[in-house]
């Protein structure tokens, strides 16, 4: 009874360390490289249960999702000679992992030399584009430039880019401080302008007001001076047909009220000669 | 075969039996049974210290059924919140997508289960700090300079604090597509907003732009996420901050001030012309009734004394001479009436009244009597 037992156990056992050294899980997040003796016999890029032969092979595993790597910020010169600082971002993906396994071996290496391909690109062709360019014109372009070198460089090593992004493209310091200022003086010069907008727009209203004004009145006398004019010409009308009649009569009539309207008593003095038709009869009951 | 005499009697019981297992081998085997002994003895023990000994098989197989059965029922089955989304993996591939609830699976080796919160919105604030980021530094609300200030089209700095709100969209290729999602949606955030302000100007940003650029940067957000097959839904780019950067806050400001000068020295211009211009229109108005009150006078007055004279003159047809000199007469009469006067007969001297008249006495009594 002790000795099937024994066995049976024994049978397990062997079984389940068999099992444990030969079958493996690749994730679907990963992708794998079986080795033997180092020298890489295939590759697994579906996930799922796999078997190697114990102790003479083993397993690499590589991510196989998309991976990021963050370059630092660094100063570049743009064509028209301007200081900027970059500082970008690259997506990649191990899609050969024999040729990254045989080229770069893992991630930390292969890092770095994605750092410096992508420095170095980001460098060569934002040298080639002015400054505007990185900053509004082309940048969709080239970033699509940059992605196409570091891809063409990181294809060596079984990786493939993505993308590459230009997360900030920013004046140094010393830059900032100029803009800043040039701010300043560009709002002043603005505030300024405004300012003088506004009074000319008030003067304008007012000089407009006044001509207004001006054009009121001037009217109102013209149409005023029409009125007196037919005014006066219906009443010398009506002078000409009264007196028209007998202009001798009316010379006479016309001098008595002179006379009485013209001359006050309080102004005027008299001397006379009685020698007038007033005097006809002062000297002689017949009148001479 | 001391390595198969080992497994075969530890492995039964406990692995500590195997140094004391090899020796006796060889030996015939006398410790052994001791040691079968001893375990038969704390079997009984533990049998005793049970209550009622004698149905203890049944309670145990009972009992073993239970956690066999407990233990069966958590290897088995899995359970997604409503909040979540099960994805199952076998043997690290993926099969199968969970909905919430109670859900079948197989135990660990095999099947895997992750239980990514779809439903749950993720915020990630760009420029700042603080208010329950969870990548937070230092958990502080404070605003960080190097990520809020950019560079626009027309080569000005403004200061952006931003809101991502973000939303797994499909849970398998959130979970395996990127390596790290929180990064990657806030480094595209970054870049995006970035882009779409350098783009713009700053006083489009300023002002009428802002929900503009909101929907930009969300569409350039998607798109490029999508482009990851990052899974990962952008409900909204929230812009809290669009100002000028503090050290040249106070130039804006002052424009501020300058348009609302503009506008108040406007306002009293118009306020100028609204008073003056009526004003004009009630003089020109006051002219106007003044002639045409000349015009209807003048004529009144004139066809009054046209009147008069005809009057007279029709009297005067009658008479001619008489009424003449009678008129004439009168005339001179209320004429001379009132005056100072001095008649000086010529005819006795031949040099006239010339001589006699002292004219500053005359001069001065006219000015005197004004007075």
């Amino acid at each position: 009874m002790k000795t099937p037992y024994a066995i049976l156990l024994f049978i397990g056992g062997l079984i389940a360390v068999t099992a444990y050294m030969t079958l493996f899980t690749v994730q679907q997040t990963q992708q794998a490289l079986v080795l033997q003796f180092g020298d890489p016999k295939r590759v697994i890029k579906e996930p799922g249960l796999n078997w190697k032969v114990p102790f003479i092979q083993n397993v690499e595993f590589f991510d196989n999702r998309i991976l990021d790597l963050d370059a630092t910020a660094q100063e570049a010169i743009a064509s028209d000679q301007k200081r900027l600082v970059v500082d970008a971002f690259l997506r990649y993906k191990i899609v050969d992992p024999l040729k990254f396994f045989q080229t770069v071996r893992d991630q930390r290496i292969a890092r770095q030399r994605l750092s410096t391909i992508l420095e170095s690109a980001l460098r060569r062709t934002l040298g080639e584009a002015s400054f505007i360019a990185i900053l509004r014109d082309e940048r969709e372009n080239l970033m699509a430039r940059i992605t196409k070198q570091v891809d063409a460089n990181a294809k060596d090593f079984g990786i493939e880019t993505i993308d590459v992004r230009i997360k900030r493209a920013d004046l140094p310091e010393a830059n900032s401080q100029a803009i800043y200022r040039r701010m300043q003086t560009e709002r002043q010069q603005e505030a300024a302008q405004i300012r003088a907008q506004g009074e000319e727009i008030s003067r304008r209203i007012r000089a407009e007001a006044n001509r207004k004004v001006t054009v009121i009145k001037a009217e109102a006398t013209r149409d005023a001076e029409t009125t007196r004019g037919e005014g006066d010409a219906e009443r010398n009308e009506i002078f000409n047909k009264a007196f028209g009649k007998d202009p001798d009569f009316f010379g006479f009539y016309r001098s008595m009220q002179a006379y009485e309207a013209g001359l006050k008593s309080s102004d005027t003095r008299l001397l006379l000669s009685p020698n007038t038709e007033f005097f006809r009869y002062f000297n002689n009951p017949t009148g001479k | 075969m001391p390595w198969s005499n080992q497994s075969g009697k530890g492995g039964g019981w406990k692995s500590g039996g195997g140094p004391w297992g090899q020796r006796p081998v060889g030996g015939g085997g006398k410790p052994t049974p001791d040691l079968e002994e001893l375990l038969r003895k704390s079997q009984d023990k533990l049998k005793q210290a049970l209550p009622g000994g004698r149905f203890s098989g049944p309670i145990v197989a009972v009992a073993a059924a239970l956690i066999i059965g407990i233990v069966g029922f958590f290897a088995f089955t899995v359970r997604v919140n409503p909040d979540e989304q099960g994805v199952v993996l076998r043997f690290g591939k993926y099969v199968r997508q969970l909905p919430p609830g109670l859900n079948f699976r197989l135990p660990y080796p095999i099947e895997s289960v992750y239980k990514p919160q779809v439903t749950r919105v993720n915020r990630i604030e760009i420029g700042m700090r603080g208010s329950g980021d969870a990548r937070s530094v230092t958990g502080s609300v404070r605003d960080v300079q190097e990520e809020s200030l950019m560079l626009t089209g027309d080569e000005n700095i403004v200061d952006v604090d931003f809101q991502v709100l973000w939303r797994i969209k499909d849970a398998s290729a959130f979970l395996f597509n990127i390596q790290n999602p929180t990064t990657t949606v806030k480094e595209v955030a970054e870049s995006a907003m970035r882009e779409v302000v350098g783009e713009n100007n700053i006083q489009d940003l300023l002002t009428e732009k802002r929900n503009q650029a909101e929907v930009a940067v969300q569409a350039l957000m998607q798109r490029v996420l999508d482009s990851y097959k990052a899974g990962i839904d952008i409900n909204q780019v929230r812009l809290q901050k669009v100002d000028p950067p503090a050290q040249v806050i106070d130039a804006f400001r002052d424009v501020q001030a300058a348009r609302a000068d503009q506008e108040r020295i406007r306002n009293e211009a118009d306020a100028y012309a609204n008073r003056v211009v009526p004003e004009a229109r009630g003089e020109a108005q006051t002219i106007l009734q003044a002639a045409g009150a000349y015009k209807e006078q003048t004529v009144a007055e004139a066809t009054g004394q046209a009147a008069r004279f005809n009057s007279v003159y029709g009297e005067y047809r009658k008479a001619p001479q008489v009424t003449r000199t009678r008129m004439f007469l009168e005339t001179m009469e209320r004429v001379f009436g009132d005056m100072d006067k001095i008649i000086i007969d010529e005819k006795g001297g031949g040099s006239g009244v010339v001589p006699y008249l002292p004219l500053n006495e005359l001069m001065k009594k006219p000015a005197a009597g004004a007075q």
